[in-house]
């Protein structure tokens, strides 16, 4: 069978599904196809997310919200607490959500907007013609679709093939992947709002164990670990220990597990060309310190629909046309992502001594901002000096080197 | 003796997609709903091995 669009948007995560509504609200026919059954579902996600979405007018009601949460609780290896309250701020934290719900939410935005959604829908190719990408190739359940389309839009995760289907390089080192795993727990001890990290070599390699609480006596717990310190099944198994270790949580009776992945690269160099856009997950849009993607995902989803929304308007389909989303992330957040992918190589060639020391330091420190952006200033001021001076070396040798290619 | 190929036991995989993002042969895809390896692009390098979070992936001799 064959279809026929302005724009095709692989995948229905929320990087998708913005983008299709703001696209859809410029006046673009707007197709969305998902390869799961189930917008949300599996659930692959933390679910952690900042306030910061307070007014941006992404989510109505709050069937999405687990919970708001008052403040952050970051254990060094040697369990020194560095607490980080909204009330000692004044400032704003974040929610738990329940993301099956909250994908679900942005889709029916898109929907309301005049986008189409279909489901058990797989890409299988890129349709070209002449080298110009023309539209998608699919399956949905046994019938084979061809659908033609002016832009084709790769919001298909950190596992992104639109892309390299269409000749953009996505492979993930597997220094640049954490590698996930989570319960959510009932019955267990926790009973106040605040979200916990934990961190430690022999805890998490290269990333952090949380604990997320969804209300009371229920949370998500999972881990985070790198994927080039990984071992098979090593992240489960850390997961496992640490629960077994802790009074509150190893007595909770489990209601889900899931399994993630998440890019923690530098954003993709290359996020537009003719005929193609590359959002979310897909193009590496992800704080490389938290692994926390979902705001990226808004921002970036609204200036791509938007940019994308102009150029069905203006029939110009070029790369330097969509560049205007290039310009417009980099300006919201990718300066942001790229500091914070140096702050996560530095923090990798710290040794558990340093992270207890430096949390000595910050124990008492009052943070006048709740985000990664307060806690790396405060860091940075205790840092020991050859730590940093490494990092900068490092950083100029990277430079130098992108220079040379 | 050939080298293993890596091989998924989709009793174990929760399709998290982490094996499909490093694979450096793009050997690894999406098919219903679990990871599939590809032995005719795979090259033993067990990247994926070490990555998968819940052990769903081991080496078979073919």
């Amino acid at each position: 069978m064959n279809l026929k669009y302005d724009v095709v948007v692989v995948g229905s995560g929320p990087a998708g599904s913005v983008t299709a509504r703001f696209a859809s609200e410029g006046g673009a026919k707007v197709l969305v196809i998902e390869r799961r059954s189930e917008v949300g579902v599996p659930v692959l996600c933390g679910e952690g997310i900042s306030r910061k979405i307070d007014g941006w007018d992404m989510l109505q009601g709050k069937r999405w919200m687990a919970g708001k949460m008052d403040g952050a609780r970051i254990y060094s290896p040697d369990r020194t607490c560095v607490t980080l309250s909204a009330d000692q701020a004044g400032n704003e934290t974040g929610y738990v959500i329940y993301r099956d719900i909250f994908d679900q939410e942005l889709a029916r935005r898109a929907i309301k907007a005049g986008a189409e959604f279909m489901m058990n829908t797989k890409a299988t190719g890129i349709i070209k013609e002449g080298g110009k990408i023309k539209g998608v190739k699919a399956q949905h359940f046994d019938e084979e679709l061809e659908i033609e389309c002016k832009i084709v839009v790769a919001a298909d995760g950190v596992d992104s093939k639109i892309a390299q289907w269409a000749g953009v390089k996505t492979r993930l080192d597997p220094k640049d992947l954490e590698t996930c795993c989570q319960y959510t727990l009932t019955d267990i001890d926790v009973k106040d709002a605040y979200c916990e990290f934990y961190l430690g070599k022999e805890i998490a390699p290269g990333g952090y164990i949380w604990v997320f609480p969804k209300g009371k006596r229920i949370a998500n717990v999972g881990i985070g670990i790198l994927a080039s310190l990984s071992e098979s099944g090593m992240a489960k198994k850390l997961l496992d220990r640490f629960i077994e270790n802790d009074p509150r949580l190893s007595k909770g009776k489990n209601l889900r597990f899931l399994a993630g992945a998440v890019p923690v690269s530098n954003p993709a160099e290359q996020t537009v060309a003719d005929n193609l856009v590359l959002v979310g997950d897909a193009a590496r849009h992800v704080d490389p310190i938290t692994g926390g993607g979902l705001t990226h995902c808004l921002e970036g989803g609204k200036i791509a629909g938007n940019v994308i929304a102009k150029a069905i308007k203006k029939k110009d389909y070029s790369a330097e046309l969509l560049s205007e989303y290039e310009k417009g992330w980099k300006e919201a957040f990718g300066q942001k992502i790229k500091r914070n992918y140096l702050v996560k190589e530095m923090m990798l060639n710290m040794d558990d001594k340093t992270f207890d020391k430096l949390a000595h330091a910050l124990e008492k420190v009052k943070f006048d901002e709740i985000s990664t952006h307060g806690l790396v200033k405060e860091v940075a001021k205790h840092l020991p000096i050859s730590t940093k001076l490494n990092a900068l070396i490092k950083h100029r040798k990277e430079i130098k080197e992108i220079k040379k290619k | 003796m050939a080298k293993p190929k890596a091989k998924v036991d989709n009793k174990k995989c929760l399709a998290c997609c982490g094996c499909i993002s490093v694979c450096p042969q793009d050997a690894i895809s999406w098919i219903g709903n679990k990871a599939r390896v590809d032995p005719g692009k795979c090259i033993s390098c067990a990247i994926c091995i070490r990555t998968c979070p819940v052990g769903a992936i081991s080496g078979d001799v073919q």
